[in-house]
């Protein structure tokens, strides 16, 4: 068995779970909240995560995970080792505009998610959300976490992110990140806001929502934080995207090294090509994996990002979650699927101890 | 190896770019303060007139200006006219891709005499 590092498992963080763990007042709003439809972050008059949609016979079930102790059956199930814990609803965290609701929320899930999902040695590690509406805040929770040695990362909500991840408000996040040497995680999820590259309103069904939703996501964030320097402003940070797949990848690098020969003189604090850096301290994770008819394509495209830069994920249990073997039937070497499956996430999550089996 | 006057020091005045043909070769001859130097007239990116190019200085930024914008460089930096790319004058070598980098052919002056050397 190939050892199996999960870089986007998901933990079903309701209000009512929420609210032992969040300070008052807010406590009584999760309290609230509690029992209420799953989107809990839709309050009226603010639904980033509004079904759009009339239900469809046969669509995928919603699925959740409630405990650790689940989260292990079920990951063993998978042949999963390791799993790196994302919430479901706080997905939607950066669309929040009340800075003290949003600060008191970020609060309990990180006190929950080390209190409920942390306490063993089960191979779930977590990242400490770091709420964009109050960088500094953050950066202190970074700090705070990082004496938590099952905290392996930080946690960047990216759907409905305004400004981008690349505004120099953010910058305490990732100095703190950088200190505490925890890459920061950006993951997305499929929502309708007027914030950009999320106005996927304009789209009549979810099929095309979800086509372009984490990707325009991960690559507009990408190159926000390329454009303001973060990657050389910040030389040891490390960025993990996640939940795009991987082929906007080398598109990326590509475009962006295009217009760098260009325009070098507006981002000349980047002293070397916008791809150097994806291939030095970026790492891209597999889910949801592309599936050309020819599966050696999807190889290039891995060897094309760097064989050392593409992490496993399953996203379980999400309805789109690929099982290992996704990434196992793929025709390539036995060496490159050990690191795509495990070693290559020891490099981007230092923290995770490497497992005697893998050395 | 041939040697090939190109005129006198005064043609090649601090500060200016001019475009010389020996034979069918295009060289660009640029006077950075003081000291000449001889490119190829054909940039490696898809051939465009590399130096009929605009000669600046550019933006520098880093942890010695504290990450602020900076004008540095003047005089020092060939612009290509068609997609902007910029070269170091003084060394051949783009700023934004380790890979492009033009030659620099040798050129000397003596008794005001300036001088091309090209190989055979
Ligand atoms: S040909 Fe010189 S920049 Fe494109």
């Amino acid at each position: 068995m190939v050892f199996t590092i999960d870089a986007d498992i998901h933990v079903n963080d309701t209000p009512g779970k929420l609210a032992p763990y969040c300070e008052m007042p807010w406590r009584k709003s999760l309290e609230l909240l509690d029992g209420g439809s799953y989107p809990y972050l839709q309050i009226p008059g603010f639904a980033p995560n509004l079904r759009q949609d009339p239900p469809i016979a046969g669509s995928p079930p919603y699925r959740s995970v409630e405990t650790a102790a689940d989260m292990r059956r079920e990951l063993n199930e998978l042949d999963i080792e390791v799993g790196i814990l994302f919430p479901d609803h706080l997905l939607l965290f950066a669309t929040l505009p009340n800075r003290e609701y949003a600060t008191a929320l970020a609060h309990a899930y990180n006190r929950w998610l080390a209190e409920e999902w942390l306490q063993e040695d089960n191979g779930l590690f977590g990242v400490v959300l770091a709420s964009p509406q109050n960088p500094e805040d953050s950066a202190n929770e970074i700090r705070k976490y990082a004496k938590n040695d099952r905290i392996v990362g930080v946690y960047l909500p990216t759907a409905g992110v305004h400004p981008l991840w690349g505004d120099r408000k953010y910058d305490p996040i990732f100095s703190a990140a950088q200190e505490a040497d925890l890459p920061v995680c950006l993951h997305s999820v499929t929502i309708t806001t007027p914030q950009f590259p999320y106005q996927l309103d304009q789209f009549e069904n979810h099929f095309a929502r979800q086509v372009l939703s984490h990707a325009f996501a991960m690559m507009a964030n990408l190159t926000s934080i390329m454009h303001t320097g973060v990657p050389a402003r910040y030389p040891k940070l490390k960025v993990v995207f996640t939940e795009a797949g991987i082929a906007w990848v080398p598109y990326m690098m590509w475009r962006m090294d295009k217009y760098y020969n260009e325009y070098r003189r507006h981002v000349p604090f980047l002293d070397r090509r916008p791809s150097e850096y994806m291939r030095e301290r970026m790492w891209f994770a597999t889910q949801p994996v592309e599936e050309p008819d020819d599966p050696s394509q999807l190889v290039e495209t891995i060897h094309q990002i760097g064989d050392d830069r593409i992490i496993f994920a399953s996203d379980w249990p999400h309805h789109d979650f690929d099982h290992p073997k996704a990434i196992l039937k793929l025709p390539m070497s036995q060496d490159l699927k050990r690191a795509v499956m495990g070693l290559n996430a020891l490099s981007a999550f230092p923290r995770i101890p490497v497992p005697v089996a893998a050395e | 190896m041939a040697e090939h006057v190109i005129g006198t020091i005064a043609d090649f005045p601090v500060g200016s770019s001019t475009v010389v043909k020996i034979r069918t070769i295009e060289i660009g001859v640029f006077n950075v303060a003081g000291t000449l130097y001889a490119l190829p007239n054909i940039c490696p990116h898809q051939y465009g007139p590399l130096c009929t190019g605009g000669v600046n200085g550019t933006m520098v930024s880093g942890p010695d200006t504290d990450w602020q914008l900076e004008w540095g460089r003047e005089g020092e930096i060939l612009t290509c006219p068609w997609h902007g790319i910029e070269f170091d004058i003084t060394t051949g070598q783009a700023l934004a891709n380790p890979r492009f980098k033009v030659r620099q052919y040798p050129i000397s002056v003596v008794d005001d005499k300036v001088t091309i050397t090209l190989g055979s």
